[in-house]
């Protein structure tokens, strides 16, 4: 039993050892600009541009769902321009980088490690090797920056367009005046709010990405591979996007108040 | 290749770029920023801010002028507060800044209002007084919120338990005693008290009744002269009252030529009168002499005889006129020739 314990607790350390030296490496091979610039436009339009129905279509009913659930809870408990400052405040500061993180987790990450893993099985990248390209410049970095740049882009748009529908199905479904949701969005509003997301999103992107190409370059076998590799991105990312949101809170909130 | 490469690098870019400007200016939006320099500071001292935060609105005259810019410790134990107020704002003639919870949620606001119009709290006032400056910087203090309020209502029930323990701590029995006394003598005292308002609250009611009776009269008089009022008002202004007294006028000149008329046929009476007196008396003179026989008709009056001697010519006379009347022939001839 202790065998096994030290076994698990050396190959959860290598995992987190080859993981560390796989950021290293990426970091590394960022300072290849020229090599990577090429593709970094067309992986954000891949990552980014039309991931944007996704993340619009999820803030549009969570924002809803926002609005009719602080209505619900708070009843007349509170002034009604605090359904303002609940949609405002949640969709801004949690659901829109965490509800987006993880439904690009599932788009985003499955994509690369799919992509990134067929290429491997198909040995495209031992190709690569061959010619003496670097696969990390080539087909991670952009990746992973077109990424880490995107995600806050779906993420602001899924902001804006939550709080938008959150405002607009307080005007149509309740009886809250635009006046009213405006003024309990100013009235606990700072810039604070939309940074913290959009930083956390974008560390959740940069996530995504690492895990999808660390998962499509360590690929084995063919097709089933392949499809492990997806999803394990996919459950990987998703874990780590939960963990980031934790690691940012306690780093970011903590001790901190609307002052 | 290229085409392809460009379309995404220009797709890329649009998205980046109207993302980020649209998110922009939705945050300088809600945060009300000031783009145009429609704004200008203002910048208070006070104690303590309370529970005002960056960003709390700023209220001049219960109207949102503006918001809370800045807050930072300043020299000597003061705190500063920079406030961001709209231009066409006009503020209150010495005016200070009052720190006040808006809500019972923990939202604050910040209200200019005029130094005269502050509420009448001592604490408040020397507060101000304290922070005020000769500069431009304004005045502040903090309005207790619900929570001090709260606190002292918590102090003052810690006191009535004192004060409660106090009393049950000398609410002995001697003093329960002493106590179920006072409170029987007390509700004799009632009684009596209850049987002296209730005779005397008969006659109040009969004072009261007289009262009422004599505020019926009088406001029956009040009517009367009302009415009267009225009338004399109604009879001014139709002229009537112009007409009687002319009226009058001439009746009272009418009465004057009447007296005086009377006192005319009063003097012709009197002048009648007295010639009355002179004729009576003359006849009486006569009559005293008829009476005693002086004169012709003396002798009628009193001899018989003559009397009789009289009549009997006066029966003679009507036959002899009556015999002329029969036969005039007898006693008138008339001979032409």
């Amino acid at each position: 039993m202790i065998t096994a314990v030290g076994r698990v607790t050396r190959e959860w350390v290598s995992s987190v050892g080859r993981g560390a030296h796989f950021v290293v490496a990426v970091l590394r091979a960022t300072r290849d600009f020229s090599s990577w610039r090429g593709e970094f436009t067309m992986h954000a339009r891949i990552l980014g541009v039309e991931s944007l129905p996704i993340g619009i279509f999820i803030a549009l009913f969570t924002g809803i769902v926002l609005a009719l659930l602080a209505s619900y809870s708070v009843g007349d408990l509170v002034p009604p321009y605090f359904v303002g400052t609940l949609v405002q405040k949640t969709v801004t500061l949690e659901l829109a980088p965490v509800l987006t993180g993880l439904a690009l987790a599932g788009r985003v990450g499955a994509n690369i490690a799919a992509e990134l893993g067929t290429m491997r099985v198909t040995e495209q990248i031992d190709a690569l090797e061959t010619l003496t390209f670097d696969p990390m410049s080539h087909l991670v970095v952009p990746r992973v920056w077109a990424s880490m740049l995107m995600f806050p882009i779906v993420v602001g748009t899924a902001m804006l367009v939550g709080v938008t529908s959150g405002w607009l199905a307080s005007l149509g479904l309740l009886d809250i005046t635009t006046p009213q949701f405006l003024k309990g969005v100013r009235i606990f509003f700072t810039e604070f709010d939309v940074r913290y997301g959009l930083v956390k999103s974008a560390s959740f992107g940069a996530a995504v990405a690492l895990i999808g190409c660390r998962a499509g370059l360590t690929t084995q076998g063919g097709a089933q591979g392949v499809g492990r590799s997806a999803t394990r991105a996919v459950v990987i990312s998703a874990v780590m996007i939960l963990v980031l949101d934790a690691f940012w809170a306690l780093i970011w909130l903590t001790g901190r108040t609307i002052r | 290749m290229t085409d392809h490469k460009r379309s995404s690098d220009f797709l890329v870019g649009a998205t980046v770029l109207i993302v980020t400007a649209v998110l922009v200016a939705t945050v300088l939006w809600v945060k009300q920023a000031d783009l145009g320099g429609r704004k200008t500071d203002l910048v208070v001292r006070t104690r303590d801010v309370g529970g005002v935060a960056l960003g709390n609105p700023v209220v001049v005259r219960g109207v949102r002028a503006g918001q809370v810019k800045g807050i930072a410790l300043g020299e000597k134990g003061w705190v500063v507060l920079q406030l961001s107020i709209d231009k066409a704002v006009e503020m209150p003639s010495d005016p200070v800044v009052l720190l006040v919870a808006s809500s019972l949620f923990g939202e604050w606001q910040v209200t200019i209002a005029e130094a005269a119009g502050v509420p009448a709290d001592r604490e408040l006032r020397a507060a101000l007084a304290e922070a005020h400056t000769t500069g431009d910087t304004l005045a502040g203090a903090v309005l207790p919120d619900i929570a001090q309020l709260t606190s002292v209502a918590g102090r003052i029930a810690g006191d009535v338990a004192q004060v409660a323990d106090r009393v049950q701590i000398a609410f002995d029995d001697r003093a329960a005693k002493e106590l179920r006394e006072s409170i029987r003598n007390f509700a004799q005292l009632s009684a009596e008290l209850a049987k002296t308002v209730n005779a005397q609250s008969k006659n109040l009611d009969r004072i009261s009744t007289d009262v009422q009776d004599g505020l019926k009269t009088v406001s029956a008089a009040a009517d009367n002269l009302n009415r009267f009022s009225n009338r004399v008002d109604s009879a001014t202004s139709r002229g009537e009252l112009q007409t009687i007294v002319d009226n009058s006028q001439h009746a009272a000149r009418e009465l004057v030529t009447a007296a005086t008329r009377l006192r005319e046929i009063s003097d012709g009476l009197g002048r009648t009168e007295s010639r009355l007196s002179t004729a009576v008396t003359r006849a009486d003179s006569v009559f005293s002499k008829v009476n005693s026989g002086q004169g012709s008709l003396g002798l009628l009056v009193n001899d018989a005889a003559l009397y009789r001697n009289t009549d009997s010519l006066v029966a003679e006379l009507r036959a002899l006129v009556a015999d002329v009347k029969k036969n005039p022939k007898r006693y008138i001839n008339v001979k032409v020739f």
